[in-house]
């Protein structure tokens, strides 16, 4: 294991930033550490690079304790948020800095690996937002470090740079084989880089596996509404062998309701279900037969959870259309579709396949 | 009359405030310097300068302002980045220490200083003993110009580190550098230029010096405390040759040191 966190917590005074984090990161494995702003990301990231003596637990990197020991000793290259270079430095004495010895090759290599060499005589006040990051992501990678941490590199940057860098970092990262750790609020930056993601919720990791894993079955609330968008609905237990739900006037058997074994019928749970896996029917008909839903989920009752509702708002983003419908449970549903949607004001049926539904208690 | 922005002339009171404001405090400035400087020919000022009372006096001042400037920024840089960079307890009253000898007056400074070291003091006798008087002595004006005029350099290298990134240095630590190689690599060359101000005007303010120096050594005589006798002696018109030469040192120096400390990449070419 290249870097080992064992029950890292820390506290600024009374406030808990980060509680019991535990994670591993192997050689050359890029992991995207995911969280909303506040969620201990940056605390952790300067655990790890020795800025933060965290309160609690451990910090290994290559298998050794290095918990107290300081951040020049670590081999822990960090790219954070916003630009560090040294401004009365030259992009070539930035990228020299780290390095015990000034070896031309060495250097030029970096600025090659991000197509800077052009810049190298610049300084820091000469480039552009993208030349920044790119030249700080040379300097971090000089020295050679066993670990580099990107500290939310992308989100000072526009849409385009930000997606040509990421696109950038994931080619630097192929090439050279560091060990990254990637930290993120962005899950589309996060989804796209990341080996495996791990989530982090107020302090806590909250879920850790490859990106489609999580988004495809979440196993808590806040991951299936955290990573990508979702939908909550309050339901009610009618079954447990097999598991039943119901929603309204739906009944519907679910896969399975995680973590909610202890559930006795009648008891209230929280269903997800992704905005693309909803099917929009516009006859406003009331059973499966009569919807114009695909053949696969006609006649199939317990196998699909429909609703009732009016369409409340209809976004056109391009590639699908964002349809809000108000259903007769009175919860707003966001749908995702490709084709033209009913207008706003329409009666309409919502379709959810039970294989679709994520149920939490 | 009509006050608001005038886009075909460009004037109005917006822009002229400032300009009558600061007009009005050059002025100040100007006036009594050119009436003080044109009390005495070309002629004065050379034969003024001539005696060797007048030498030593500036020869004095150009051998101790310097080095009170540098035991204050040697002394007072550190403490200034301590201050930005650290809280411990008893912080304030740190702060408080650093600029009282702002507060108290200059005369009421040197019989601090006098209290402290003078020749019957435990320091002062040992330090006499050994053949160092701690006043009436070159090193006694050192002593009193530093006592004044160090506060600046600490005040200003505070605001300077404290303006520098802090991630800038821990870019350095995680590079390989450790905290010393970081100050001197990074926080001391960015906060280069605050640092430069209070070094600038800790030597101007010690090279002026005369409310503390007169207590804790009337003689050997600096230019200001030559000033100080000539004038009770013989008048305004005496002292004009060595404020005038006092000026132009001070100018000189001054414009020397902010010449030599202008940060590439910081500072416009």
């Amino acid at each position: 294991m290249r870097l080992e966190l064992q029950g890292v917590s820390h506290r600024y005074g009374d406030e808990r930033a980060v509680e019991e984090v535990s994670l591993g990161v192997e050689a050359g494995e890029l992991v995207g550490l995911l969280g909303p702003s506040g969620c201990g990301k940056t605390t952790l990231v300067q655990a790890i690079a020795g800025h933060v003596r965290p309160t609690a637990g451990r910090v290994l990197l290559r298998g050794e304790d290095v918990t107290d020991d300081p951040p020049e000793t670590r081999s822990v290259g960090v790219v954070f948020q916003r630009s560090t270079l040294f401004p009365h430095m030259t992009v070539r004495e930035n990228v020299a800095y780290g390095l015990t010895r000034q070896g031309t090759d060495r250097i030029t290599a970096c600025l090659d690996l991000v197509a800077l060499d052009e810049q190298r005589a610049a300084y820091p006040a000469e480039l552009s937002g993208g030349q920044r990051r790119r030249a700080e992501l040379a300097r971090a990678l000089a020295p050679r470090p066993d670990i580099l941490l990107l500290d939310e590199p992308l989100s000072a940057l526009d849409r385009t740079l930000r997606d040509r860098l990421r696109d950038e970092i994931a080619r630097i990262q192929r090439e050279t084989g560091v060990t990254t750790l990637f930290v993120t609020h962005d899950q589309t930056d996060a989804m796209a880089l990341a080996d495996r993601l791990v989530i982090l919720e107020a302090g806590r990791i909250a879920g850790v596996d490859r990106p489609r894993e999580l988004y495809h079955s979440p196993p808590t609330r806040f991951v299936a509404s955290f990573l990508g968008r979702s939908n909550s609905l309050t339901a009610t237990v009618v079954g447990v062998d097999p598991p039943a739900v119901a929603l309204g006037d739906t009944r519907v058997t679910t896969p399975e309701l995680s973590g909610t074994e202890d559930l006795e019928p009648g008891a209230t749970v929280t269903c997800h279900v992704r905005p693309e896996h909803i099917v929009l029917s516009n006859t406003g008909g009331a059973t499966p037969a009569d919807t114009g839903f695909p053949d696969s989920l006609r006649n199939a009752e317990e196998k699909l959870l429909t609703l009732a509702g009016e369409v409340t708002r209809v976004t056109d983003v391009g590639h699908h259309y964002d349809v809000t419908v108000q259903s007769e449970t009175g919860t707003a549903l966001l749908v995702e579709t490709a084709t033209a949607p009913p207008p706003p004001g329409a009666s309409v049926t919502l379709g959810v396949a039970r294989d679709s539904l994520t149920v939490f208690d | 009359m009509n006050w608001t922005r005038d886009s075909r002339s460009g004037y109005s009171l917006e822009r002229l405030l400032p300009v009558l404001l600061g007009g009005l405090v050059l002025v100040y400035f100007a006036v009594p310097f050119l009436a003080f400087f044109t009390r005495t020919g070309v002629d004065g000022v050379v034969s003024g300068l001539s005696t060797p009372e007048a030498r030593r006096a500036i020869r004095n001042s150009l051998l101790t302002a310097p080095v009170s400037t540098a035991v204050a920024t040697l002394l007072g840089v550190p403490l200034g980045y301590l201050l930005a960079r650290s809280s411990f307890r008893g912080k304030r009253l740190v702060e408080a220490v650093v600029v009282l000898p702002l507060v108290v007056p200059p005369l009421v400074g040197g019989t601090m200083i006098l209290t402290a070291v003078g020749r019957f003091t435990p320091v002062g006798s040992a330090a006499y003993s050994v053949g160092v008087p701690l006043t009436d002595s070159l090193v006694g004006v050192v002593l009193a110009q530093t006592f004044v005029a160090a506060p600046f350099v600490i005040v200003t290298a505070r605001a300077g580190f404290g303006a520098v990134d802090e991630r800038l240095e821990q870019a350095s630590r995680s590079l390989g550098h450790g905290p010393l190689a970081t100050f001197w690599h990074v926080s001391l060359p960015l906060a280069g230029r605050a640092i430069l101000a209070g070094v600038v005007l800790t030597f101007a303010r010690a090279i002026g010096e005369f409310g503390a120096t007169r207590i804790v050594a009337y003689t050997p005589q600096t230019a200001p405390t030559r000033i100080g006798v000539e004038y009770r002696r013989a008048g305004i018109d005496a002292v004009v040759p060595l404020a005038l030469a006092l000026l132009v040192v001070t100018l000189v120096v001054l414009m020397t040191v902010l010449r030599l400390g202008q940060t590439p990449g910081v500072d416009p070419p």
